[in-house]
């Protein structure tokens, strides 16, 4: 690439003087140097703002024709150009292909992809193949919008749910040395009263009882003790299921998010995961996909007048059992017209055609399967 | 259409339901692999008969007799039912059936006896008359119907209304083989049900309170609907009597299709062919076919209500369902009850009486003893009691034993059917 | 030797090597196919076409070990001759075990309703087949995950008012599309609610259940285990509708709420005067035609509460939020003329509020729920376990379910 090439053969100029108009940092020590990530060629600021402010113009340097916006000239933060240049360039590859080692089938696979990956960057660097690794790289970014969309949105979340994290643990330990203190303390306090409450007794009861009560006393202490210890364990394990299941939920949610276009890879990357969409999360159906009360060649009345039915509507204790005639309408209607549109001739023959082929569902053997199996049968009678 | 659906789910429409040439074919495959091991049981028992008699003479078997058939004046060589020939003989037991829905106090209810039919129809589609004598199936049929539909009766009330001398242990014995071959499928959909809902429709639309099918709720009112009945053209029907009355005419058109429903839908082979609904609509389009015609036509419309677009599928459904209906109606005008046919009786009385006679497989007769019918004790002990000398042990004092109680059947069983006119082949001997 | 060429072979060793079980899945395959050819040896050779079509059903599936037995029922655990990975529940029904007059109605009615109905809250009969001795076997579907009575007795595990949400939905959609086929269950409670390997719940037993809807039809009013019967079925009504299932499916609710049965009389007459004493004294005014049903007993004048309202029910079951109190009361009302249908429970406001059901697959699971399953379906219908009237007792599981 020509300009990279000039930029290189300008190493050797003094790194004070504006290589467009000449000015000196030794007369202007505030003058800032910037770059172009389009070519790289360094100029000060204020040529910066004089050629560039009224819109997009050619590169000043000579023999450089690309077109600049002002708006990309930043400040340079590698000292070598080269770097710069190549860091920017590993940047802007890493953001397109930001697959992660869980969406590939296997470790060998994921190593490939880093390798293509910096090959793909040093293709770039060095000006190898240009055009082609430049189109490939464009085409898989089209394809995989959207998967490269929700890594990215995955790294933010990491880093500030690592953040996060720090934090709610710092505060976790604060709580348990907190408690830890408490339980302390009343341990103290609890000891401190059971004494004076044997001490107590001891005052007031016989002499003989000294021992018994002592005994008791150091029982009543243990078995609160090991009460409250328990007590904790169960506090403690069921915080830890919270956090587990905390952690996954997040787990599902990620997996949710970076599971995108499955499909129509052109194939610049290989060895990925076959994705399975996860199917959009549906409302819930109580009915389970089925429509309630649908017909197709009636409408269900609330009333049937029917000199039969009569005596039923008027019949107090049929009414109390809850007897129901909109049950008996649905049910006679339904009959009335159930499998009116089934022609047994046309589909009794699609089926046993059918069935021939896959003999799965052995419950349904029609007419020719039994007719097989009853000439099978024949031989042994002969 | 959803209701379709609904119907598809059954096992009736899953398991028992055939187009005409595979109803056909697995009658005819049923019947021979029957014919053939009537025949071949029917040697084995005479050979055991000859073999039995040259032993207990002491004369040596009569050499060069390995084939056994073909020495002596051997009887003719055994003629079985046709396929035809067993339609018919189920057919009687169907009616049978009604019949002795009769018997009890109050009558069993049409559906029960209804679903026995099935049963006994549905059986004899695996299995010959000639292997089974229906007379032994046809109870055991009707009494698990009343099981199945909720019409419960103990064992020995429903043996008190069977005729003849079948014991409660008879009447069970075959129970199991019956419901294997009913391949455990108990439930029957029935076109009767339908048949009041569609009735209950009508009435209401007579009344000015139908409603518009959903496919229609634009063209249909609960006034036009009334209006297209009163413009109705009287029923053809030549039984019909005209009365203008509309309501007179629904209900005397349920009465008919009724009364087809229980008759010519059990003894024919629409219930494999069709399905209820359209059973119920064929059977209404004998009763009053304009009242039917337009019934369906608020269903699925008629030809002009979309005139150019012929192809929409509901178009497509209107023209099948005419033709479906046509045919089941045909086939249920053309039934014939066998009972009151004096002609019919006569081909019977030969198919039944005297074919089926010989051509029963002898080593079915007794569903109670042995064999590879595995028996309850109940109805093992029912045999054993019946004569069957279980001492004697051997396969051909067993047949003997059999042939013994199958000849002493008929003096003792009056009402069946069978029974009498076995007993006539008897009196000719 | 005459074995027909229908009949598959015996699979290959190779298939099961690497399972420790090899040794007794062929030591219970030799032994099933042994018996399976003893009546090929019979002297005629012939099979009929009916038993032929049997034997194919009977030969697709091997039994394995023993679930659970009853006095009406074995239940074997088996799988698939061509996959051994696919399992399957033998229901082996003894016959006449105590019943002269043919099959019991329970078996009846289990494969009659469960050969029409396929849903995926109801429990699936993959096929029925007859072994040897005239047994009726019904291949169910395998449900390995026990039942909702083993999690709401289970201290250890915990649910909250999303997972009650998510086991109801299943429970009222399996009831709700039995009732538009027309079938009403008639023993629902939470030991027929099995749950699949995918935490769905099943709808199961079906030995008490009967189509319904006819007009001037008598049904039984002694259906349904007490605890969960409804006051009319309890009152003697011989005309009723699907809304005793309804009942139950509150009951269950409930329970599930509480962890216990939520009404647990010692009689049928204990059972109505707690359901009084829950949810109000049934009158002409709150029922009408109360009075009049067959085994109605008027209430002690001086003791009639009135019907509980929404507070009451919101007090009782806090954790079912305003929403579901409100179902749950809809579920529980007195008069079955104004209680929900099984559509009304399923259109209720309660599904669509906070929370959201929980996904099946995250819902809390018990492992060792097989055998409970073996003593689930061995059971006879509207028997309780722990009964101690006499007449259950004879029906007493030999098989006791080892719960931890």
């Amino acid at each position: 690439m020509p300009p990279v090439r000039d930029a290189m053969a300008n190493r050797g100029d003094d790194d004070e003087v504006c290589p467009v108009c000449k000015s000196s940092r030794y007369l202007n020590p505030d003058m800032q140097f910037l770059i172009n990530p389009e070519c790289y060629h360094k100029m000060c600021e204020s040529c910066v703002d004089r050629i560039f402010s009224s819109g997009p113009a050619n590169c000043p340097v000579a023999g450089c024709h690309k077109t600049l916006r002002k708006a990309r000239f930043r400040k340079q933060t590698f000292e070598d150009i080269n770097v710069e240049r190549e860091v920017d360039i590993r940047r802007r590859v890493m953001q397109i292909l930001n697959r992660r080692e869980e969406e590939f089938d296997s470790k060998r696979a994921w190593d490939d992809f880093l390798e293509q990956r910096e090959e793909i960057i040093a293709n770039l660097v060095h000006g190898t193949d240009v055009a082609k690794t430049e189109n490939d790289l464009q085409r898989y970014a089209s394809e995989n919008v959207r998967s490269i969309r929700a890594n990215q949105a995955l790294e933010v979340q990491e880093a500030s749910s690592f953040k996060e994290q720090q934090t709610h643990e710092q505060e976790l330990a604060r709580l348990r040395r907190e408690a830890a203190k408490q339980e302390y303390e009343n341990e103290r306090r609890e000891l401190q009263a059971s004494r004076e409450d044997v001490l107590s007794r001891l005052a007031a009861g016989r002499p003989g009882d000294a021992a018994a009560i002592a005994r008791e006393g150091k029982k009543v202490l243990l078995k609160k003790s090991s009460a409250r210890r328990s007590e904790e364990d169960r506090i403690r394990q069921k915080q830890a299921a919270l956090r587990n299941s905390d952690a996954r939920k997040a787990g599902q949610t990620g997996n949710t998010a970076d599971k995108a276009d499955a499909a129509g890879d052109s194939g610049l990357i290989k060895g990925l995961k076959k994705i399975v969409t996860p199917e959009p999360e549906k409302p819930y159906d109580p009915f389970g996909g089925m429509v309630p009360n649908k017909r197709d060649y009636y409408t269900l009345r609330d009333f049937y007048p029917s000199s039969y039915l009569d005596p039923i509507r008027q019949d107090t204790r049929m009414q109390a059992g809850g007897y129901d005639l909109q049950e008996y309408y649905s049910r006679t209607l339904m009959e009335a017209f159930a499998g009116l549109g089934c022609f047994v001739d046309e589909e009794v023959t699609r089926r046993d055609d059918g069935d021939s082929l896959r003999s799965s569902r052995p419950v349904a053997t029609q007419g020719s399967a039994l007719a097989a199996v009853s000439s099978a049968g024949t031989p042994d009678a002969s | 259409m959803i209701e379709d659906d609904f119907y598809r789910t059954s096992s009736q429409f899953r398991l028992w339901s055939f187009t005409a040439a595979s109803l056909k074919s697995l009658r005819a495959t049923t019947n021979s692999v029957a014919s053939d091991r009537v025949r071949a049981a029917i040697r084995r028992a005479q050979e055991a008969r000859r073999s039995a008699t040259s032993s207990a003479t002491g004369t040596p078997a009569p050499d060069g007799d390995a084939g056994g058939s073909s020495s002596k004046a051997e009887e003719k060589p055994i003629e079985c039912l046709t396929p035809e020939e067993e339609q018919q003989t189920v057919s009687y037991y169907c009616e049978q059936i009604i019949q002795l829905g009769e018997n009890y106090k109050p009558p069993l209810p049409t559906i029960v006896r209804a679903t026995a039919i099935q049963y006994l129809r549905r059986f004899y589609l695996t299995n010959s008359p000639m292997t089974y004598h229906p007379k032994q199936i046809m109870p055991c049929a009707l009494f698990l119907a009343t099981k199945t539909d909720n019409y419960y009766m103990s064992l020995r009330q429903f043996a008190d209304g069977v005729p003849g001398d079948a014991t409660a242990e008879d009447i069970i014995a075959p129970e199991f083989l019956v419901m294997q071959s009913l391949r455990f499928t108990f439930d029957v959909r029935h076109p009767f049900r339908g048949l009041e809902g569609g009735i209950m429709e009508l009435q209401a639309m007579a009344q000015g309170q139908g409603t518009a099918a959903p496919h229609f709720s634009g063209s249909q009112t609960a006034a036009s609907l009334q209006q297209g009945l009163l413009a109705l053209p009287p029923n053809p029907n030549p039984s019909a009597s005209s009365s203008s009355n509309l309501t007179d005419r629904i209900a005397r058109a349920h009465h008919t299709t009724r009364e087809l429903l229980k008759t010519a839908a059990q003894i024919t082979d629409v219930y494999f062919l069709y399905t209820p609904a359209q059973i119920w609509l064929a059977a209404l389009m004998l009763a009053d076919r304009p009242l039917a015609e337009f019934y369906l036509g608020t269903k699925v419309g008629v030809a002009d209500d979309d005139g150019a677009q012929q192809e929409s599928p509901l178009a497509a459904l209107r023209v099948k369902l005419r033709l479906t209906l046509n045919d089941c109606a045909a086939m249920l005008q053309a039934y014939k009850p066998l009972a009151s046919d004096p002609d019919q009786m006569k081909t019977l009385r030969r198919i039944i009486g005297k074919k089926l006679y010989h051509c029963q497989n002898p080593e079915k007769v007794n569903l109670g003893a042995g064999g590879q019918k595995r028996i309850p004790a109940a109805a093992a002990a029912a045999a054993a009691a019946a004569g069957v000398d279980s001492g004697t042990s051997g396969s051909e004092m067993e047949r003997l034993a059999k042939k013994r109680k199958l000849e002493q059947q008929p003096q003792q069983s009056k009402d069946i059917f069978g029974g009498e006119l076995v007993m006539q082949r008897t009196k000719e001997r | 030797m005459a074995v027909s060429p229908l009949i598959p072979p015996p699979p290959h060793e190779a298939k099961v090597t690497d399972t420790p079980k090899k040794t007794e899945v062929n030591s219970t395959e030799r032994l099933l196919h042994n018996q399976n050819t003893i009546p090929f040896f019979h002297s005629t050779n012939e099979r009929e076409v009916t038993e032929q079509l049997n034997d194919d059903v009977r030969h697709k599936y091997i039994k394995d070990k023993r679930l659970g037995e009853g006095t009406y029922a074995v239940v074997f655990l088996g799988h698939l001759r061509t996959d051994p990975s696919s399992f399957v529940a033998i229901k082996k029904i003894k016959v006449n075990a105590e019943y002269k007059d043919g099959l019991s109605m329970d078996a009846i009615r289990e494969v009659k309703y469960l050969q029409e109905l396929s849903h995926p809250n109801i429990i699936a009969l993959h096929d029925v087949f007859s072994s040897k001795d005239q047994n009726l076997n019904l291949v169910l579907e395998y449900l390995p995950r026990g039942d909702l009575e083993m999690l709401i007795k289970d201290t250890d595990i915990h649910y909250g008012a999303a997972d009650v949400k998510a086991w109801m939905g299943m429970l009222a959609r399996g009831v709700w599309f039995c009732h538009e086929n027309f079938v009403l269950h008639r023993d629902i409670k939470p030991n027929n609610l099995l749950i699949a390997a995918d935490g769905e719940v099943k709808l199961a037993d079906f030995g008490l259940a009967r189509s319904f809807a006819d007009p001037y039809l008598n049904m039984t009013h002694q259906v349904i285990t007490r605890w969960y019967r409804p006051p009319e079925l309890l009152f003697g009504a011989r005309q009723y509708s699907g809304v005793v299932d309804v009942w139950s499916m509150g009951m269950v609710f409930a329970e599930l709420l509480l962890r216990v049965p939520f009404i647990v009389g010692n009689t049928d007459l204990d059972q109505i005067a707690k359901i009084c004493e829950a949810f109000g004294t049934p009158t002409e005014d709150n029922w009408p035609g109360v009075t009049r049903l067959p085994n109605y007993l008027p209430a002690d004048a001086n003791h009639t509460l009135p019907v509980q309202g929404r507070d009451f029910f919101l007090r009782q079951f806090p954790t079912a939020g305003p929403v579901g109190a409100d179902l749950l009361m809809s579920m529980c009302t007195l008069d079955p003329k104004k209680r929900s249908t099984a559509c009304q429970v399923l259109q209720h406001g309660w599904w669509s509020s906070e929370p959201k059901p929980t996904d099946k697959k995250n819902l809390p699971r018990k492992t060792d729920g097989i055998k409970k399953m073996g003593a689930d379906l061995t059971r006879r219908g509207g028997d309780f376990d722990d009964n101690t009237t006499f007449k259950n007792a004879a029906r007493q599981l030999k098989f006791t379910v080892a719960r931890d």
